[in-house]
């Protein structure tokens, strides 16, 4: 529904004559002392019924529309507590692993959240754990998250293909070829998500930006920082498609510049 | 659109209705009928003055001295049943009072009279109160946004004070007959010549 | 072709914003080191374009769409959380729906000179029915009051009409949120209006602007590769 143009057809903002008056004064001006061009009050000399014409809204209110994309949305939180994870939404339940606030990388740590349910007045979440065994998921208390935020977009990651897709609301908006891992340090199959952004460091075999995400390696456990697999550039492009990291998925730098810039943190990676 | 006699329903006593009409315009957009509306010629009004003022919170206490007028009548009728209807009508009834008696304080001792009006259809039943307390409601908050940026800035506080007390009475009222209270983003503002249509139409005028 | 004077920055606004959100971020223990500029509030670029409009009326418009913004995020989540039900399900949609299209509006006029999306912590109140309506309730009576502070502030008549005309649909849906919640729709027989100092000093004391979370670095990668 738009907001009705009237007689007067002021669309836009007026312009507020010449800027007069745009000073330190706090004080309204639009009452007893009119600017000088009158330029902002054409209404001068129609009144219409009596009283003056009904001044225009400076804003178009699209139609209010319902949400529309809860099959594609994904929620993610920060970590603001450490916390143990658990296989019920119960404080006593097994302990199957740990949230940390902060990432090897020097990021605040995010968990994508996958579940909720209320255990009497607590509200626990389902999230999923960067940890080994992959796809491993917990349970903890609501408190120990921050806020949830949303994302509409999902990477999937074809090994066989060897392509990185990227979806908004279900349509594809981004495609490439990668690079994946080698037979003997495959890349993981199952559902991650990007937990961080690295840029501005000066390493040319990850390229120009990196993504972190919570898939690990799951043959090198011993690989400092953790062996967690990455999204990131390269500076072998020519080896691109095939199967030839560690475990990461490597892009050419100008296919990861490119999903950078439509890829937020938070996106859920489905990886085939 | 016709002149102000077109639309005169004479009330019993006191002032005749169209007198809301005629304070300060016809309601044909026409120049003023001889006799009605403010003496002398028109202040060259494009401006926020305190005589243009005058006019719109005038217009103002027509719409809620009308009000009033029907929440009074509402609150005395027999159909009136106890419940949730009741309780908004004598509260609300509360509220124009108080409204319209601000405005006159505002509007000193050149406040217009209130009109005498006696609602009938609209007090039919209580469905009816309903609906024409939804279009009462809807109709002075349209009429004050309409004005709002004619006001000087005293003006429109006050103005402003009262606009979205009527705004929640409208929702209210929609809550209790079970219909939308708040479906649309705005409330766009309305000329008071659609305002005296509405009511002309609603037999109101 | 900007309207604006020379030098104009937009962080009146991003000031409050981010004034309010340093004083969540103050409690929050993953914050530990992270300097205040780090807000995530992004950089603030000179002269953003904007449609011709007033400093001051700039400044209220982004006030206005800091509010629609909290609103907007606080019945999103709800209506995500799916945690509520029946009448109070459809209070969250419809007024869900009309404040994220308040949002919308208000972007676009706004433009370039708009400020960044706070970063919400609604710390489990959208996911339990209670905790929603009051809290609701507390939102739609401060939206009303916060337009209203504004409304004789404002330079531009067009601005004035879209203030006002949202003003009192704001207004309806306190009454509605009221209603659901057995109290009376109206608080007394005229509405008060309250300062955006008092505002803001509101939406601060309930901690839901947050820090956004630093999920950027310039380490040097230490994946697998």
């Amino acid at each position: 529904m738009m907001v009705r143009r009237g007689r007067l057809g002021l669309a836009v903002l007026a312009v507020v004559a010449a800027g007069a008056g745009c000073g330190a004064d706090t004080t309204s001006r639009r009452g007893e002392a009119p600017p000088a061009t009158g330029a902002r009050l054409a209404v001068a000399g129609e009144r219409l019924g009596g009283l003056p014409a009904v001044p225009v809204s400076a804003l178009e209110i699209p139609a209010p529309a319902p949400l529309a994309d809860q099959d594609t949305v994904a929620t993610w939180a920060p970590v603001l507590r450490r916390v143990a994870a658990r296989a019920r939404p119960r404080g006593d339940a097994r302990q199957v692993g740990t949230l940390a606030t902060r990432t090897p990388e020097a990021t605040g740590n995010i968990v994508a959240v996958i579940g909720r349910r209320t255990v009497g007045t607590a509200v626990w979440v389902r999230v999923r754990l960067a940890s080994l065994p992959n796809g491993r998921v917990g349970w903890v208390p609501r408190r120990a998250l921050g806020g949830y935020e949303t994302v509409d977009t999902r990477l999937v990651v074809d090994r066989a293909r060897r392509t990185a897709t990227l979806l908004r609301a279900g349509r594809r908006v981004f495609s490439a070829p990668i690079g994946v891992g080698r037979a003997a340090t495959p890349t993981p199959a199952g559902e991650f998500y990007v937990r961080n952004v690295l840029h501005r460091y000066a390493s040319p075999t990850y390229g120009p930006v990196a993504f972190g995400t919570s898939a690990r390696a799951p043959t090198l456990t011993d690989w400092p920082a953790g062996g967690f697999v990455g999204i990131h550039g390269t500076d072998q492009p020519e080896l691109l498609p095939g199967a030839v990291s560690h475990g990461c998925i490597r892009l050419r730098n100008a296919d990861i510049l490119r999903l950078a810039r439509l890829m937020p943190v938070g996106t859920p990676i489905t990886v085939t | 659109m016709g002149g102000t006699d077109e639309h005169v329903a004479a009330a019993p006593g006191g002032m005749p209705r169209r007198r809301l009409l005629g304070l300060g315009f016809a309601a044909g957009g026409a120049a003023l009928a001889a006799g009605w509306g403010l003496a002398g010629p028109a202040p060259s009004l494009a401006a926020p003055s305190p005589a243009q003022d005058a006019e719109i919170l005038g217009f103002a206490l027509g719409l809620e001295d009308l009000q009033e007028t029907f929440y009074r009548q509402a609150a005395a009728s027999s159909v009136l049943p106890a419940g949730d209807l009741r309780d908004f009508v004598e509260t609300v009834r509360e509220h124009e009072t108080a409204h319209a008696s601000y405005l006159r304080t505002l509007l000193g001792a050149g406040a217009p009279a209130p009109a005498a009006f006696t609602f009938t259809t609209e007090l039919a039943s209580p469905e009816s109160i309903a609906s024409t307390a939804i279009l009462l409601e809807d109709l002075a908050v349209r009429a004050y946004n309409g004005q709002a940026g004619n006001l000087t800035t005293a003006a429109l506080a006050e103005a402003a004070k009262v606009v979205s007390v009527d705004a929640r009475h409208a929702a209210w009222i929609r809550s209790i007959v079970g219909q939308p209270p708040a479906s649309e983003p705005t409330d766009p503002g309305v000329t008071a010549a659609d305002v005296t249509a509405t009511l002309t139409k609603a037999g109101l005028g | 072709m900007s309207g604006l004077p020379a030098g104009f920055d937009r962080d009146g606004a991003v000031a409050e914003t981010l004034a309010v959100a340093e004083a969540a971020a103050s409690r929050r223990a993953f914050l530990r080191g992270a300097v205040a500029g780090a807000t995530g509030l992004g950089a603030l670029t000179a002269l953003p374009e904007a449609r011709a409009a007033s400093r001051n009326d700039v400044a209220i418009l982004n006030y206005a769409l800091s509010l629609e913004e909290l609103q907007s995020a606080f019945y999103t989540e709800a209506e995500r959380s799916k945690a509520l039900s029946g009448e109070t399900g459809v209070a969250a949609r419809t007024i869900g729906a009309v404040e994220r299209a308040h949002v919308k509006a208000l972007r676009k006029v706004l433009g370039r000179a708009a400020i960044r999306r706070p970063f919400f912590d609604f710390q489990g109140v959208t996911e339990d029915p209670d905790k929603f309506l009051k809290t609701a309730v507390a939102f739609e009576d401060l939206a009303v009051a916060a337009y209203k502070g504004q409304a004789t502030l404002v330079d531009d008549p067009a601005v004035l009409a879209a203030a006002i005309s949202i003003h009192s649909v704001e207004a309806r849906h306190a009454a509605w949120i009221r209603y659901l919640v057995g109290t009376t729709p109206t608080v007394a027989a005229l509405d008060e209006p309250k300062s955006k100092d008092e505002v803001l000093q509101i939406v601060r004391a309930t901690g839901f602007i947050a820090q956004r979370p630093k999920t950027r670095s310039r380490r040097r990668p230490g994946f697998t590769g």
